[in-house]
């Protein structure tokens, strides 16, 4: 059995550049799409997903604080109210508390060991209740 | 213009097939000791070092043994790891890229830089898809930009690293 092997261009050429481009104008395009139409759209909602299942969702001026546990790990998420963060997580990569905190409509907080998704959407409805917890 | 020469499945290559996976595997291991995501916070977010063994094969040895140097390292990374869910990442990321790289690498107007970059930009789409999976939700995708912004950086580093390493080894022939 054979396979096919070739040598490679090893020098940058207009091609390369043009794929770059094309590649962040992905970027761009899935920004816009994801951001965009999000911002000053209003109230935001903070949602808690685990697992998939939506466990909370609160409006972020009404909320303060939330503790997740799944997994066997446990996050506590905060807010002031402006924002929301991951005050502390005993995941290994702690990459959901260093992700910091988001302020804005489709920004997300990701843990993937504790396979939780912490979001804000844009716009609360007026009549929305206050607090859904599951 | 490139120049087609056709692997032997020879003891030799299966040998370096081998040895090619433990160096990717190595090279993973390797980076996270340096954990990019300190600097840019975004889950998943690595430099990708493993891809340079990926590249490399794909030029030197042809698309068949450099996807089942991928398939091995996605494999054996996870159960080294104990992390099942791991795999799922792996093999969607590296499936994507590995495809994205057969065919760019096949249109023969992109040097090693573009098709390193398609490749890295391509991974970070198949992961994507996997925590969409994994999560359940769509939201993680708000991540997709940043992490294409990022997979222009490390797809560059990963081309340069494979051109150098081609070039130092202009006069060698591993696979004959």
């Amino acid at each position: 059995m054979t396979t096919s092997a070739s040598q490679p261009e090893l020098k940058w050429n207009r091609y390369d550049a043009v794929a770059a481009l094309i590649v962040a104008l992905l970027a761009v395009a899935a920004a816009l799409w994801f951001y965009l139409p999000k911002v000053n759209s209003g109230g935001l909602t903070v949602v808690i997903s685990v697992d998939g299942q939506q466990t909370e969702r609160v409006r972020l001026d009404r909320f303060t604080q939330a503790t997740v546990s799944n997994g066997g790990y446990t996050l506590r998420v905060a807010s002031d109210g402006e924002g929301v963060w991951i005050a502390s997580s005993d995941c290994p990569g702690q990459d959901c508390v260093h992700t910091g905190r988001i302020r804005r409509g489709g920004q997300s907080i990701v843990c993937l060991p504790a396979q939780v998704v912490v979001y804000l959407e844009g716009a609360a409805s007026p009549d929305a209740p206050d607090v859904i917890v599951g | 213009m490139s120049v087609m020469r056709k692997m032997q499945w020879t003891t030799k290559n299966l040998a370096l097939c081998a040895v090619l996976t433990a160096l990717a595997l190595g090279l993973s291991t390797l980076e996270n000791l340096f954990p990019v995501s300190l600097v840019i916070p975004l889950p998943g977010v690595k430099l990708g070092l493993a891809n340079i063994v990926t590249v490399f094969a794909l030029y030197e040895l042809g698309a068949a043994p450099a996807l089942v140097i991928l398939l091995a390292r996605c494999c054996l990374g996870s159960l080294f790891a104990g992390n099942a869910s791991a795999l799922l990442f792996s093999l969607l990321g590296g499936l994507t890229a590995m495809v994205t790289m057969i065919g760019l690498k096949h249109s023969r107007r992109l040097s090693i830089y573009g098709v390193s970059i398609g490749g890295a930009a391509a991974h970070n789409l198949g992961q994507m898809a996997a925590a969409v999976i994994t999560l359940g939700n769509t939201m993680v995708l708000g991540y997709l930009p940043f992490l294409l912004a990022v997979s222009l950086v490390t797809g560059t580093l990963t081309g340069f690293v494979s051109a150098l390493l081609f070039q130092a080894m202009a006069h060698v022939r591993l696979s004959k």
